[in-house]
């Protein structure tokens, strides 16, 4: 990772944090676990932990739990050789020797990657389910436990009606349970009410965090998601190709401000409450595809499969945010145009 | 008007038909005329796709980077394409290199329920930047339904469409039709189809996934390919025409590239016979034809008999091993019958 990668991941935090630090006061000084801690969403709340200790002495200690600590000094060698940083390598469904002196704890373990999901549906729900159970189990014996970040998914709420501006917390929503994809978001969906058992007997603390879409550094391209496919195809001198007729809406969060929203979240979030963490600025891939090509000198030529007029199903996938906005005072500091901006620039220098 | 993309498959498909004895010659002339043609999409290999010459299925005459190499040299306007298995093709040892050749396309096959096997080989091409497709071989074989399970997975991993291929021959057009509505109302990728003739309907199958909304469509040259031969692609260029499609093709220059395709590649125009018919009503792969007729003709054994039991086995490609082993056992059984 060069020194410019670093800088730019440092200036996010300190966007983010600027003026506000105050409100994250109660973790100085705490022991942390984060469950797949070593993947994109505990990669970023780790550089945020780290900037805070650096900048603003919290003197946290975090524990990164997860089955891939062996590649992480790879990827992050400059976290994975913090002395501030614990790396556990465990399986989320056996924990033996976790450190008890934990007071917060983030559940993050389960790749939110669709091609595992279709490919090993049922490890899919073996790790969510099995493994929320299993750290829910080991925080009821823990002596101090100060609240619990249950990161489910956006994905719980199933089809989002094409009229719905925005999903809201309150959206009942539907899942077909027999579909091909159903493993992930039905196993999240049981996982919040495995959370709401052990919240009403063992009175543990929990709250949730439903993400959406982001994009950003330490988000690998080879995802299978639209906006890092398109942004890997520019990459490599296009074309973009849209898969489907470019008609689908979604949004994209920034990672810096998604690692922030989720620490408030666990800080100021209320026991029993589920929070959409995620973008409410709705784009089509028509739209994000051209966006992405505008950034290059020489744009990319955009090609999609399908016929517009053939198009039969229309996915669209945008959070409301209101309440996170609302009761917690978040924001969005980096908007869509910024970061694929700084996205394609991380990239970029990561290739060189 | 609908536009319909054409994948030629005369020399990938068509390597079947000649035990996979194709020439740098005989590729090298039919690529430059499937080029002038404007075919859009033309495929080159072993039959059975990349990194799968072998004792097993056959071995090529020359190897797939030659093979390759001198039909990039000859599609200067065409995409290349390649077909494969994962299995017998590995991302290290064959496709990094045919990517790096200069490969366009590539669809990555599986037995229709087998798709899993695919994930690791299409995420690599995507990541390259080149074109991935699914190909679901032997998809008579499974319902609809299943084939819509199979082909989202394969959506999933970032295919960019998919194709099912009439393997056998064995479906009739109501069949097609009924699939790829299915597919097409499943799926937010392009569907195409293979065709075989075994029951000379490779045409009428093709026709029948077009109207249903497949907009990916295989053919080959005077139908060369396996078995009795894909749908004949200068027939199916005409009547796609003549229905109101467009394929962006100069049809003379394609009937010229057939008539060169005859001259200079094909032993024999493939014909639909006895066998052919056999392999398609048992529903067993068409590349079986060859070494079924030939190991039946040893072991001195009715060769339409030892489809019919390949057939009740649902045996699939990749799996000529068993050929002789079921020769062998119907050899052994007209034996003692004798006695």
């Amino acid at each position: 990772m060069t020194q410019t990668q670093k800088e730019l991941i440092h200036n996010d935090c300190e966007t983010v944090t600027s003026g506000l630090i105050s409100r994250l006061d109660s973790l100085k000084n705490e022991r942390i676990l984060i469950t797949g801690g070593t993947g994109f969403m505990g990669t970023w709340l780790t550089e945020l932990v780290a900037f805070l200790n650096d900048n603003h002495n919290f003197n946290v200690q975090l524990y990164l739990l997860s089955t891939h600590s062996h590649s992480y000094a790879e990827r992050a060698p400059h976290l994975a050789r913090r002395p501030d940083i614990t790396l556990i390598e465990r399986d989320i469904r056996n924990l033996t020797n976790i450190p008890e002196d934990v007071s917060w704890i983030i559940h993050a373990a389960a790749t939110p990657d669709s091609r595992a999901h279709a490919s090993d549906p049922l490890r899919t729900v073996d790790v969510i389910v099995e493994g929320t159970n299993a750290i829910l189990e080991y925080a009821a014996r823990l002596p101090d436990v100060e609240k619990i970040l249950n990161i489910s998914s956006g994905q719980i709420y199933g089809a989002q009606p094409r009229d719905l501006k925005g999903i809201p917390e309150t959206f009942i929503g539907g899942l077909d349970c027999s579909a091909f994809n159903a493993a992930y978001p039905e196993s999240k969906r049981i996982a919040e009410t495995i959370c709401s058992i052990h919240r009403n007997q063992q009175r543990l603390p929990i709250v949730n965090a439903r993400p959406f879409a982001f994009i950003g550094p330490y988000q690998g391209l080879d995802r299978p998601w639209a906006i890092n496919n398109f942004i890997r195809d520019a990459l490599l001198g296009g074309p973009i190709r849209i898969l489907g007729d470019g008609q689908t809406v979604r949004s994209y969060m920034y990672p810096s401000d998604m690692a922030w929203w989720l620490l408030n979240i666990l800080v100021q979030g209320k026991v029993g409450t589920s929070y959409n963490v995620g973008s409410p600025e709705a784009i089509t891939l028509q739209e994000l595809a051209e966006k992405i090509a505008g950034q290059f000198p020489k744009p990319p030529k955009i090609i999609s499969g399908l016929s517009k007029d053939k198009a039969l199903k229309i996915s669209k996938f945008v959070p409301a945010v209101d309440l996170a906005i609302n009761s917690l005072d978040l924001k969005i500091t980096t908007n869509l145009d910024t970061a694929i901006k700084r996205t394609i620039l991380w990239n970029q220098m990561a290739i060189q | 008007m609908k536009k319909i993309l054409i994948h030629d498959v005369t020399l990938r498909d068509g390597n079947h038909a000649i035990s996979h004895k194709i020439t740098k010659n005989q590729i090298a002339i039919y690529a430059a005329a499937a080029d002038a043609a404007g075919v859009p999409i033309v495929e080159v290999g072993h039959g059975n796709g990349l990194g799968a010459s072998s004792l097993q299925v056959g071995e090529s005459a020359i190897n797939d980077e030659t093979m390759l190499r001198i039909a990039k040299e000859n599609l200067p306007h065409s995409k290349l394409a390649i077909h494969v298995i994962p299995g017998f093709a590995t991302i290290e040892k064959d496709l990094i290199r045919a990517i790096d050749i200069g490969v366009d396309v590539v669809r990555v096959a599986s037995h229709c329920t087998e798709t899993d096997i695919t994930q690791r080989h299409i995420n690599y091409v995507r990541d390259r930047g080149k074109e991935a497709y699914g190909a679901l071989m032997m998809s008579h074989m499974a319902s609809k339904e299943t084939l819509v399970d199979e082909c989202q997975k394969m959506e999933s991993y970032g295919a960019e469409g998919v194709i099912i291929f009439d393997s056998a021959g064995a479906y009739l057009p109501n069949q097609v039709t009924d699939r790829i509505t299915e597919l097409k109302n499943n799926l937010n990728i392009p569907v195409g189809f293979h065709a075989h003739n075994n029951l000379g309907l490779g045409i009428a199958n093709s026709l029948a996934a077009a109207e249903a909304g497949a907009s990916i469509i295989d053919g080959s040259a005077r139908g060369f390919g396996a078995g009795a031969g894909n749908a004949q692609l200068e027939v199916l260029d005409a009547v796609l025409e003549k229905m109101g499609y467009i394929t962006d093709i100069n049809f003379y220059k394609l009937l010229d590239a057939a008539d060169i395709a005859e001259k200079e590649l094909l032993k024999e125009i493939p014909r639909i016979d006895s066998l052919s018919i056999i392999s398609g009503i048992s529903g067993v792969f068409s590349g079986f034809s060859k070494p079924v007729e030939r190991i039946s003709k040893e072991y001195n054994v009715d060769p339409r008999d030892v489809f019919f039991e390949l057939g009740r086995r649902q045996v699939v490609a990749g799996q000529e091993d068993i050929i002789i082993d079921v020769v062998s056992k119907l050899a052994l059984q007209k034996r003692v019958s004798n006695v």
